[in-house]
């Protein structure tokens, strides 16, 4: 079932093209201490894809992205961004290909939304070097894409959850990353701040960028998301279309909860025996 | 941004408010004392209009090089409480949090009691004791699984501070009668010494300054969360050695100078972003260096004035000047 708002032909697998994938994981692996947190992961973005990677609590997807955008040592396996070797790319290079958003925002105190948006775009600076007339645009542009207008001089403390969101994607965008990588940016907020992030992130899908969302909820993984990777127990077990993967049967084998995926044309839930399986 | 913001506009206050401030506390410095030198004969001195003579002496050899020794000494303790509050993300940190302080007054109260003859040897012993004392707390605060974490640089720090305070205390135990000379150096004052300290020590100034403005961008990024900083390209543990460094070059240097200055360290850069209301540090620290030059000038010039012609330790004068400002702003901003 091809998704009509990915603009891509969803069969990228033979994208064997002369562009290499944004983004090529494959059999990565993280071990800290003698714990082997992820054990075989993989993944492919391009551009234009919203993937989102779900799994239960501690199944490694946080690990897995940090991971592939190189704030976490791996242990084995290949990560390239654009056809290059991870360890060949050091920092504010590597800050120009993807842009890493936490999943718990840190609101320090003193500090505005213009601020913080700008401190995104020192990744395009050398030490001492001032803003130039294109940086000023990036930032500009960053806090009108994530709906920002007029907030610039708030305090990031005086936000609410959702805009507090919405500013670390404006820091990302200003990174001036063509791949977005955001860990859970929904798992704090409310049903419509939520719907406001999920809309911001496929706009930005729309218009190119590549997007990895870490989730929680598989029924908003299956309105946003072009494909799904699954996680269990470290490792990527399945990916694809949303409704094509996440079956009833693969949800209770990884989840181990009965529950069925209702999804249609960007309304999607999931219907859950709460009390089933006692 | 470019534009013109309120909050730009009292930055800029703040900015200009110091700069006049620092420039009346040095034209105090420079004219007042057992000598007063009016202002427009000591402009003349130091544009070497003026014939030699007995004011000239006081002003080249005195009080010139004594009013730089203050500058520079405010000015490192600002930048140092200011690099290290973002760096380890703590209000509290100061140079006495990685042992420097300690370290460096260990290493003057060795010089000061044991060889009483060799008093030229203690802005290097106590140098060289505050760097001492910082490389221990980081070989232990940056290393192991958890190394770099703001809770095991604070920890360790506490740690070789206390042995350090333990090493001096044993000293001025074992030498009761020679404790007297090594008040001074302990509460913090400045001396007329000319410029012999400063000829051995300027280099470690120049270091920490340069060092501190390159963290200027990642202590902002930091601000913003460790994965953030990690994201844009910074490496969180880097920055923070780098920070922990430089302010044990500022605050070493500030102590061989100056002996055990406080206050400035901790306080300096809380007044300025209370008073700028914003932590970005492309304003905190070089404003928190303007700031603690400032204070320490004024300080020093009505230390060694109030009561001329005995000089007292400009410590306690500090606190009295910085205190009220620092309380002031507390009950006004927050």
């Amino acid at each position: 079932m091809p998704d009509p708002r990915a603009g891509t032909d969803s069969a990228s697998g033979q994208a064997a093209s002369v562009t290499p994938p944004l983004l090529e994981a494959e059999a990565v692996q993280v071990t800290i201490g003698k714990t082997d947190i992820l054990k075989r992961a993989d993944l492919c973005l391009e551009s234009g894809e919203l993937v989102a990677v779900v799994g239960p609590n501690g199944a490694g997807k946080s690990t897995f992205a940090r991971a592939f955008c190189g704030l976490q040592k791996a242990t084995g396996g290949s990560i390239r961004w654009s056809g290059e070797d991870i360890s060949a790319i050091r920092g504010r290079r590597l800050a120009r290909l993807r842009a890493f958003v936490p999943q718990r925002a840190q609101v320090p105190n003193g500090v505005t939304v213009s601020d913080a948006v700008a401190i995104g775009r020192s990744a395009h600076l050398k030490p001492l070097q001032s803003f130039s007339a294109v940086d000023r645009e990036a930032i500009a542009s960053a806090t009108s894409r994530a709906r920002l207008e007029g907030m610039e001089d708030r305090q990031l403390n005086t936000l609410s959850g959702g805009e507090l969101q919405r500013v670390q994607i404006a820091v990302g965008l200003a990174q001036g990353a063509p791949v977005l990588v955001a860990d859970e940016p929904t798992a704090q907020l409310d049903l419509g701040a939520t719907a406001a992030v999920s809309e911001l992130l496929r706009e930005l899908v729309h218009d190119g960028y590549g997007i990895v969302l870490i989730v929680h909820d598989l029924a908003l993984a299956a309105a946003v998301a072009d494909r799904v990777v699954v996680m269990s127990d470290g490792a990527t077990i399945a990916t694809g279309p949303p409704v094509e993967v996440l079956s009833k049967e693969l949800i209770g084998e990884v989840w181990n909860v009965e529950a069925e995926l209702i999804s249609h044309e960007g309304r999607s839930g999931l219907h859950v025996e709460w009390l089933g399986r006692v | 941004m470019g534009a013109v913001t309120a909050g730009g506009l009292r930055r800029s206050a703040v900015t200009v408010f110091l700069l006049v401030a620092l420039l009346a506390a040095v034209g105090a410095s420079l004219a007042l004392g057992a000598v007063k030198i009016p202002l427009h004969e000591v402009i003349d001195i130091l544009t070497g209009k003026d014939a030699p003579g007995p004011a000239t002496q006081i002003v080249e050899v005195l009080r010139l090089p004594r009013t730089v020794e203050a500058i520079l000494v405010g000015a490192a303790l600002g930048v140092a409480g200011a690099v290290l509050q973002g760096a380890l993300a703590n209000p509290l940190a100061s140079p006495d949090v990685i042992g420097v302080t300690s370290g460096a007054g260990f290493g003057a109260m060795l010089i000061i009691l044991l060889r009483p003859e060799d008093l030229d040897l203690l802005p290097v012993s106590a140098l060289v004791f505050g760097l001492l004392a910082a490389a221990m707390v980081f070989s232990i605060g940056f290393s192991g699984p958890s190394g770099g974490g703001v809770g095991r640089v604070i920890l360790a720090g506490i740690a070789i501070a206390s042995m350090f305070a333990a090493g001096t205390a044993a000293l001025i135990a074992a030498y009761p009668d020679r404790v007297p000379s090594g008040i001074f150096f302990l509460v913090g004052g400045l001396t007329s010494d000319g410029w012999n300290s400063l000829e051995i020590i300027w280099p470690y100034f120049a270091v920490g300054f340069v060092l501190a403005a390159f963290l200027v961008r990642p202590l902002d990024r930091l601000m913003l969360g460790d994965d953030v900083a990690a994201s844009l390209g910074s490496r969180p543990r880097a920055i923070r050695l780098t920070a922990a460094v430089a302010a044990a070059v500022l605050a070493s240097a500030a102590a061989a100078i100056a002996g055990l200055v406080g206050f400035i360290g901790l306080v300096i850069p809380h007044i300025v972003r209370l008073a700028g209301g914003t932590n970005n540090h492309t304003f905190v620290i070089p404003v928190s260096a303007l700031g603690g030059a400032a204070l320490l000038v004024a300080a020093d010039t009505l230390a060694r004035t109030i009561r001329a012609p005995i000089e007292m330790p400009v410590g306690p004068f500090m606190v009295l000047l910085g205190v009220p400002v620092f309380l002031w702003l507390l009950r006004k901003v927050v």
